[in-house]
């Protein structure tokens, strides 16, 4: 058994329950493929579930898909990747700025809390058979003739128990990265200045106040700049949907109390661009913005190479946060009613924004590796490679449908979710998150990744599965097939659901030889010390002496 | 900037400008009468959404190939989507149905035959029931 130190451990229990997250998500995101491919196909095994529903008629096939649907996003994204992206932070924020995190009594507390809240939202969905999918539209949420009125209560809840800590962990993140502690500490508005790149922009117009610290983050690493400017979308995101939620619960506890409240007092469009302003937060910004800083601080780090044009880099990083605040509107092209003016602007062309900054974001970073050669491809470098292989493929899908013209035959058709949402997230996201764990390992732990073999059957099986899985979904979606619909059989889509089925248990393959090498890696016992209690280590260790 | 990475931002602009050209020109065939006229529609039909049910026009809809035709749907409760679908399920466009407003397209068939309607938006569990064959006939 290894020594691994205190926040080493925390960091390692994060990943180990964003991986059972991941493994749950991907349990349910097979389901529904087999039950799209195959309506009747999970029949037997929900009657079984169905003797642990506190409900009161069995629920329709229908109704099970759509409340597996609605918790499948939660426990993929604040499950899978919001515990990982903690989990690295909480490691690799204090680690590149030499100090500790400042209030270390909240790392166990943001652990627990967001456990809980995804729990509870996937509670929601799996016994409360919410259904009201993470779109939550109003006045769906609140429509109680079809989502179940504890159900909706439940998951605002438990959305407001994830957003909460989300802001609770963004605090501890500014936090130590402000603390006076810092060598070059910054107050909280020197901080937002630079985020916003007002003190960059200064300098280029020539009117730098050479008296101010270093405000465009030169003093700090690259990697720092993109995961503070990614949290202050994240801190947006988390108060918007903090408002959706708590609007949720208003409505549901007014129903409890047999007083209820009317729907329409809600004006369904206003509502509908705050929620995606500040759900897009995630989609198209924190996302892109952590993913840009670990491939600028990994590729570097496995090549042996300063990143190429990182004053560019830095630049990007400043104008993605204006991007990322102006082109929610992509997600309301379907919307005949949202001024055609918003649909253009913020809906393509500030969508647009993102080909150019990513496109040079991803030019930085090959261009690294290029210039560094011949570089080991190490399992962390073959993993980032197919995270930006992922963004790629996503992002050119991504900005076929954010167009008002081509929209009208792509918006809400597989298409959306697969070939873009879910190569970002499986290919891009997924891959990336791998490689944050072959590289955090020997880090933390000073071991090196057991077997070579299993991480090119990871790789592979992850790739090829993700790969057809998106492009064949993709390709029905082209055919017209819509998301979040069942069609009954027979029907035209059947040999993409067919593919589309195979290619996720490929996926599946994958994760298990990942796990496999992790578990073989790190020894059964280290894997136990994470989960057993410090003291009983001790006791044991002593025992053993 | 290096030269490789200029080059590289300009080839970016280049794409990111030629692709927006073409899909808001009139090469995508409704941008002719969604984007770039005033066309006043020659038919209009009113489309109402309620309780999982699509009603259409007493009179069902029928429109000539090449006529300009004006959709407006509207939703009494949660929000909805007009699809509309050739027989072999391709997509022929599509828009949400937002509750509280009047929803507006315009279309012009250029096939004649029958195309079913379907709604585009998960609106509970019984969406997937939304569905109307041969609502639309178009003739030549």
């Amino acid at each position: 058994m290894v020594r691994i130190g205190w926040q080493e451990k925390w960091t390692l229990r994060y990943a180990v329950v964003g991986l059972l997250f991941l493994a749950l998500s991907g349990l349910e995101g097979i389901l529904m493929r087999l039950q799209l491919w195959v309506p009747e196909a999970l029949r037997g095994m929900e009657a079984v579930l169905n003797t642990i529903r506190p409900v009161a008629r069995e629920p329709s096939p229908a109704e099970l898909f759509y409340s597996m649907l609605t918790a499948h996003p939660i426990v993929g994204v604040y499950g899978f990747a919001y515990m990982c992206v903690m989990g690295a932070f909480y490691f690799l924020v204090p680690f590149l700025l030499k100090k500790e995190i400042r209030h270390k009594g909240l790392v166990p507390v943001n652990f627990a809390l967001q456990i809980i809240g995804v729990m509870t939202c996937w509670g929601a969905g799996f016994f409360g058979l919410f259904n009201s999918l993470y779109t939550l539209y109003w006045p769906l949420p609140v429509s109680y003739d079809r989502v179940p009125l504890m159900g909706s209560i439940v998951f605002a809840v438990g959305a407001a128990v994830i957003m909460v800590n989300i802001l609770l962990f963004s605090y501890n993140l500014f936090s130590t990265v402000l603390s006076k502690s810092n060598p070059q500490g910054y107050s909280f508005w020197q901080f937002l200045r630079a985020a916003f790149g007002i003190s960059r922009l200064m300098k280029l117009l020539g009117k730098e106040d050479k008296s101010a610290p270093p405000l465009d983050y030169d003093g700090l690493p690259v990697f720092i700049v993109a995961v503070g400017r990614g949290s202050i979308d994240t801190v947006i995101n988390a108060v918007v949907l903090l408002t959706a939620g708590a609007l949720i619960l208003i409505y549901g506890l007014a129903a409890l109390l047999q007083t209820p409240l009317d729907p329409s007092a809600v004006n369904a469009l206003v509502y509908k661009n705050w929620f995606w302003w500040g759900l897009d937060m995630v989609a198209d910004g924190n996302v892109l913005m952590y993913t840009a800083g670990v491939w600028y601080l990994l590729i570097p780090l496995l090549v042996g190479r300063k990143l190429f044009g990182e004053s560019v880099v830095r630049t990007v990083i400043m104008v993605d946060l204006l991007v990322s605040m102006g082109v929610w509107s992509h997600h309301l092209l379907g919307d005949r009613v949202q001024p055609f003016v918003m649909r253009l602007l913020s809906g393509q062309f500030v969508t647009w924004g993102e080909f150019l900054t990513m496109g040079l974001t991803i030019f930085a970073s090959l261009a690294t590796i290029w210039l560094a050669r011949p570089v080991k491809f190490s399992p962390a470098l073959k993993f980032v490679l197919g995270s930006i292989f992922g963004f790629i493929m996503g992002g050119a899908a991504g900005l076929i449908q954010a167009n008002v013209g081509l929209n009208l035959v792509f918006h809400n058709t597989q298409w959306v979710v697969a070939l873009h949402a879910h190569t970002f997230l499986l290919t891009g996201l997924g891959m990336l998150l791998f490689a944050v764990i072959y590289a955090l390992i020997p880090m933390l732990t000073k071991l090196e990744i057991r077997s070579q073999r299993l991480v090119n059957a990871h790789f592979w099986f992850w790739m090829v599965g993700s790969v057809a899985m998106a492009y064949a979904m993709g390709m029905a979606g082209a055919r017209g097939m819509l998301r979040r619909t069942i069609y009954p059989l027979p029907n035209p889509y059947q040999p993409f659901l067919a593919i589309g089925a195979i290619g996720s248990l490929l996926m599946a393959v994958g994760f298990v030889a990942f796990l496999v090498n992790i578990i073989g890696t790190l020894g059964w016992t280290n894997v136990f010390s994470l989960v057993v209690p410090e003291r009983w280590l001790s006791r044991g260790a002593e025992a053993a002496a | 900037m290096e030269r490789s990475e200029r080059l590289w931002f300009g080839l970016l602009i280049l794409v990111a400008v030629v692709v927006n050209a073409i899909t808001l020109s009139p090469m995508v065939p409704w941008q002719k009468w969604l984007l770039w006229s005033r066309q006043t529609p020659d038919r209009s039909f009113n489309i109402e959404f309620e309780d999982y049910q699509i009603k259409l026009p007493p009179q069902g809809i029928q429109v000539k190939v090449g006529e300009l035709v004006e959709f407006v749907a509207t939703s009494k409760d949660v929000t909805y989507g007009f699809g509309v679908f050739r027989k072999d399920s391709t997509m022929v466009f599509q828009m949400q149905v937002v509750p509280g407003y009047e929803n507006r397209i315009a279309w012009k068939f250029d096939t004649p035959g029958s195309y079913d309607v379907r709604s585009t938006e998960y609106s509970g569990p019984r969406h997937p029931e939304m569905f109307i064959e041969d609502a639309i006939q178009v003739s030549p």
